[in-house]
């Protein structure tokens, strides 16, 4: 058995023929000089294209290519997490594809691992994409992820990243996830640093997503919002949901019982609403005490968030 | 791909038996000379779906007599797509052929299917052509449509439970109740290429059949959750979501509606019904909404056991297959859970 190296670059591709073979070259010319031990995980999602028998190629020259064949195209999230299983370093870098990245940037990473930080993210400081469709949208969607995580992160979307293994291979990854690592991450309270990186535009092919996602993105904020705030007080979430309920329904409920008619009669409409209301509540509370029920149950345990990030430091006198 | 002209494929036939059943000495007959004409190595697997005495007898008979068979029986009913996966845990073979217990096609049809996985993971037979009365065709046409609007998949005849299919495909597909009709379907789904082969109907299945209005309630349950596990699965709160902000939206609305002719119009507000209408509007978005977020909760607790994808292989040049695991943070719970071991290359 191998040692496990130090760093692995994980790269997630999708249909890239033309790309894979110089994003290989600028890996190995970037981090070769640096005189550490490292791997690259390639996860070929499902490429038609002859992407994954160049990878292939690759890996027959090169022993510290590992190559990640999924069956079907499941997405990048899906990519990346299967990268990161599959990836043996102590640190990980996450890194697109398509040459938009520049392994150049690593070493800048590394050493701010070395400092300490548990989750450095690239932030595209002079990003080479058109401003309307791609640049405005993000803009508000980081601004949003902030506001709603209470990590300020200046830009989500850039793939350039760099984790500690034993934090990120911990975090559940699903769905459409990987726009919001550091904020699932942020569950486990990691120390976080931010970069500027090189961005270059594509080279070649088409870039794969529009701008349909906004639906799609604000309920994933909400989900993490829900499971990041049940891992530490599982009840106010949802609590907090109630509060808007409760007091329409108050007040309706008193106005309805205080104003008559003028035919002297009670408003019903108005009680009634007021009833609904606070119903409600009480089912909202409900449901909240199934989720923490739920939690309770689960494999993910906050006590475990807590270790991965957590550092101690004792006196040396023995018992 | 796989290579079944291979000497060590073999086959196992797995027949799990329900209500409606031919007897079973000609059923076994005509599959056997089916299976037995691939010339390849078989067995038989029966699943009895709840007590069939006689089947039960019928079959030790044909044990007794040295058939390669095996019998399994559960005590009560459990739908065909348990008994299915029952009779995999029992079946050897590198190939899996599911067979109906009414003899739904000739028995030299199955070595179309198993010819077809030559080029594909799974091969399910279509009946054509196919006798049908008006009554069952338009159900059959209504029945895929749907399937076809909700999943956008298509596919000719999934009542047909004639299929071939390589291992690893039900090792993988998790199936219960009655999803064993949607087996393709899922299978697709998890990036199993599938073929459909036309394959000719029996004479036996040439009748109609009346079911009662139970049956397509259930089949109409069994589509609206085909349609959750396919689309929403890992992401509930799209689903409820949806609905719940559908709701919610309506009920403003109308709010808005009262509180703007109030206003405007004079018309009291406090001795309409059709604000309680608005407010359990809102109240319902909210609630359905509320679901979708538990449902998210319960995927996220349990994200670690169910993965978003599969991993075809992995390869790597010339390292050990040691190294090809999975690998492993300290803190991770190490459950025997990633204990799969993939094909490696090199």
């Amino acid at each position: 058995m191998y040692p496990p190296p130090k760093l692995s670059v994980i790269v997630p591709y999708y249909n890239e023929e033309d790309s894979i073979g110089a994003m290989y070259d600028a890996i190995v010319a970037a981090i070769g000089p640096l005189g550490i031990s490292f791997e690259m995980v390639f996860v070929d999602d499902g490429s038609r294209d002859a992407t994954a028998a160049r990878a292939e190629e690759l890996a027959r020259r090169d022993p510290r290519v590992r190559l990640v064949k999924f069956r079907r195209n499941y997405g990048q999230t899906a990519a990346m997490a299967a990268g990161i299983e599959y990836a043996t370093g102590e640190i990980l870098v996450t890194m697109d594809g398509d040459l938009q990245n520049d392994p150049k940037d690593i070493e800048h990473f590394l050493a701010k691992m070395d400092e300490g930080y548990d989750l450095v993210v690239g932030w595209r400081h002079k990003r080479q994409d058109r401003l309307v469709s791609r640049k405005i949208p993000s803009k508000i969607a980081n601004w949003l992820i902030g506001k709603v995580t209470g990590i300020p992160i200046t830009d989500n979307g850039c793939s350039l990243k760099a984790f500690r293994a034993s934090l990120i291979k911990n975090i559940p990854l699903y769905s459409e996830m990987h726009r919001f690592i550091p904020a699932m991450a942020s569950i486990a309270g990691p120390r976080i640093a931010e970069i500027k990186v090189r961005h270059h535009a594509r080279q070649f092919g088409q870039s794969k997503y529009g701008l349909s996602r906004i639906y799609k993105v604000l309920l994933d904020l909400m989900v993490i919002k829900t499971v990041a705030s049940f891992t530490a007080r599982p009840l106010l979430w949802f609590s907090m949901l109630c509060l808007p309920l409760a007091l329409i329904g108050l007040v309706t409920l008193i106005g309805g019982l205080w104003m008559t008619l003028p035919d002297g009669g009670m408003s019903l409409p108005l009680t009634g609403s007021g009833i609904i209301f606070l119903s409600a509540v009480l089912t909202l509370l409900a449901s909240g005490t199934l989720g923490e029920l739920i939690y309770r149950l689960g494999d993910v345990r906050p006590e475990n968030f807590a270790r991965l990030t957590m550092k101690s430091t004792a006196s040396r006198t023995p018992l | 791909m796989t290579t079944n002209a291979d000497a060590r494929s073999s086959i196992s036939v797995i027949v799990p038996v329900g209500d409606r059943q031919t007897p079973i000495d000609r059923l076994f007959a005509e599959y056997e000379s089916g299976v037995a004409a691939l010339g390849m190595p078989y067995e038989f697997v029966f699943v009895l779906d709840g007590p069939h005495p006689s089947t039960e007898s019928a079959l030790v008979k044909l044990i007794a007599q040295g058939k390669p068979v095996t019998v399994v029986s559960l005590t009560r009913y459990f739908g065909e797509a348990t008994a299915l996966m029952i009779g995999f845990e029992r079946a050897k073979g590198s190939i899996i052929v599911t067979l109906p217990a009414h003899l739904q096609v000739e028995g030299s049809e199955i070595g179309k299917l198993v010819a077809a996985l030559d080029d594909a993971h799974m091969a399910v037979g279509y009946r054509e052509p196919r006798a049908s009365s008006w009554w069952m065709s338009l159900r059959q046409r209504a029945f895929h449509g749907l399937l076809k609007f909700v999943t956008r998949l298509s596919f000719h005849d999934l009542g047909c439970a004639v299929r071939a299919l390589d291992r690893k495909v039900l090792e993988e597909v998790q199936l219960y109740g009655d999803q064993q009709r949607f087996l393709p379907l899922l299978a697709e789904r998890q990036g199993f290429r599938v073929r459909q082969v036309p394959v000719r109907q029996s004479k036996d299945d040439r009748r109609d059949e009346m079911y009662r209005p139970r049956t397509y309630t259930r089949g109409f349950l069994d589509i609206f959750t085909v349609f959750f596990l396919v689309r929403f699965t890992k992401k509930p709160l799209r689903f409820f979501g949806m609905i719940g902000i559908a709701t919610f939206s309506l009920g403003i609305l109308e709010l808005v509606y009262l509180i703007f002719e109030r206003i405007y119009f004079h018309s009291p507000l406090a001795d309409r019904p059709a604000l309680l209408l608005a407010s359990l509007l809102i109240v319902l978005g909210v609630q359905i909404f509320a679901l979708g977020l538990l449902g998210e909760l319960i995927i996220f607790t349990h994200a670690g056991g169910s993965k978003d994808y599969k991993v075809d292989r992995v390869i790597q040049y010339p390292e050990a297959a040691d190294l090809i695991e999975p690998a492993h943070a300290p803190v991770a719970q190490s459950g025997g859970r990633f204990g799969v071991s993939f094909p490696v290359s090199g």
